[in-house]
């Protein structure tokens, strides 16, 4: 059984394959306020049996999310965390949670972002690579990246309706985010003894991922949707309400006024009239 | 001619008026501010709660209601588009909550966007206790299908209208999450119309 060696292997290769991307992606507004950030963990290496995936706060040696017998393609949903630095371990399926882990990661969450971490490259050459995630897109648009996860067809070149997102993409690489007008249309990825296509839908307001993957026979694309939001964001404020509950402003004040105009011009003529009645002394 | 008892009555009458007039002119300088009974707090509805969204299943079911038990709202869901203008239209009545058609689904993938009046031109809306939200109450969003999507509030906030952050509010989200609109701050009787919004922020709970 050649597992136990490659494992060997793979723990000599651990620390020393850990990359941190720092793209300046850009974050989600709201989460900031809240103080959380996400993580998600995939498992992209095609020649790599299943692991279990271990999440972990600094510094807290029990695992905050545990995923087991993860296999090759599959990424989980977003995980929120709070902001601060995690590290993320790689066991082979069923190892014992206190054995060192074959691979590990660390990242730091900054709030409103989000992260995945995936296992990438050939078994030989694993790495935990940390992908900051795009949470933003210009209006109206959709963003798009590539994640080249295919052992057969190393490189591929992989567009959208005609629009190249990615050309010569070796495998185990990421290619940067790609703007692309909402449309339902053609995902097409040519390899140089290969290629596949598969209608997709990318609706204004989502950023995606692509992942490209060995299947049992030929390629297959899975399509992940990272973040949506309002495809049509409506312009400022919104107008809901109509002031009954507000405390009402001052009435006008000449009504009252114009009683103490009245009364003064009364008493006033009640005065000249007690004055000048007849017979009084002048 | 009227004798002395008539202007002493006019007198007194006149100074009576003034009098009157004087204690109103000052009584109404004040702003009113009416009150309103506190509100009742309801159960939690009941029901299958939703699954997890997965990307390749089929859309989440339409919003139909929506209950917040620690505020005691329970309305339809109304459904709202974009006015001529591009502003989010708002529902026709105070008493009744939508949804904007524009933004995800309750429970699906980013945030779902609901408003509210938080008062008619005669007294309260469905959403005048909106603000009373603290971080972990609970918000129930009823679906077509007649399962629930479960939110926790998680911030509450006010802004000025002419500040108000569209990418927060609309902008994409990795899960999904809710936005509650309604207004709030002063009410400015020139323009009929509050000065802020009050926004409240819910993630989705499974």
């Amino acid at each position: 059984m050649k597992f136990p060696r490659s494992v060997c292997r793979l723990l000599m290769l651990a620390m020393a394959s850990v990359f941190l991307m720092i793209a300046p992606a850009a974050a989600s507004a709201s989460a900031a306020t809240s103080g959380t950030g996400w993580i998600r963990l995939a498992h992209l290496s095609p020649n790599t049996p299943p692991v279990d995936v271990y999440l972990y706060s600094f510094g807290d040696s029990t695992a905050q999310l545990v995923l087991h017998h993860v296999g090759y393609g599959t990424v989980s949903p977003y995980e929120p965390v709070a902001a601060g630095i995690y590290s993320v371990a790689m066991r082979a399926a069923g190892a014992s949670p206190t054995s060192a882990p074959v691979l590990s990661a660390s990242v730091d969450v900054i709030a409103g972002n989000a992260y995945t971490v995936a296992g990438l490259g050939p078994e030989s050459a694993l790495r935990l690579q940390v992908l900051h995630d795009d949470l933003s897109t210009p209006p109206g648009k959709v963003l798009v990246r590539v994640i080249q996860a295919s052992l057969r067809q190393h490189v591929v070149t992989v567009s959208f309706g005609g629009q190249v997102l990615a050309s010569g993409l070796a495998f185990g690489s990421v290619s940067s985010y790609q703007t692309v007008s909402p449309a339902t249309a053609t995902v097409l990825v040519a390899g140089s003894g290969a290629s596949a296509s598969a209608r997709v839908t990318l609706a204004a307001g989502t950023v995606h991922t692509l992942v490209v993957l060995d299947g049992t026979s030929g390629l297959t694309i899975d399509n992940l949707l990272d973040a949506a939001g309002s495809g049509d964001m409506p312009a400022g404020a919104a107008a809901t309400g109509f002031g009954g509950t507000a405390p009402r402003a001052p009435s006008s004040p000449l009504p009252w006024v114009a009683v103490m105009t009245a009364g003064t011009l009364l008493a006033l003529g009640g005065a000249v009239r007690f004055r000048h009645r007849p017979g009084a002394r002048a | 001619m009227a004798g002395r008892p008539g202007a002493v009555l006019a007198m007194a009458a006149g100074l009576a008026a003034f009098a009157a007039g004087g204690i109103g002119l000052v009584l109404t300088r004040q702003p009113v501010t009416p009150q309103w009974p506190a509100a009742a707090v309801l159960p939690a509805p009941t029901g299958p709660i939703a699954a997890a969204p997965r990307p390749d299943a089929a859309p989440v079911p339409l919003p139909v209601a929506l209950t917040i038990p620690a505020i005691g709202v329970q309305t339809p869901l109304i459904h709202l588009g974009l006015t001529a203008s591009g502003a989010l239209q708002v529902p026709p009545t105070a008493s009744i909550a939508g949804w904007y058609t524009g933004s995800p689904r309750p429970g699906a993938v980013g945030p779902a966007v609901i408003a509210g009046h938080i008062d008619s031109y005669l007294g309260p809306g469905i959403f005048f206790r909106l603000s009373e939200l603290r971080p972990g109450d609970r918000v129930y969003v009823r679906r077509a299908d007649g399962t629930l999507a479960v939110f926790r509030v998680t911030s509450v906030r006010m802004y000025p209208k002419d500040d108000f952050p569209t990418v927060s509010v609309y902008g994409p989200a990795p899960d999904p999450e809710l936005r509650l609109i309604t207004c709030g701050g002063t009410f400015d009787y020139a323009t009929r119309s509050y000065l802020s919004n009050v926004v409240v922020y819910a993630s989705e709970i499974t």
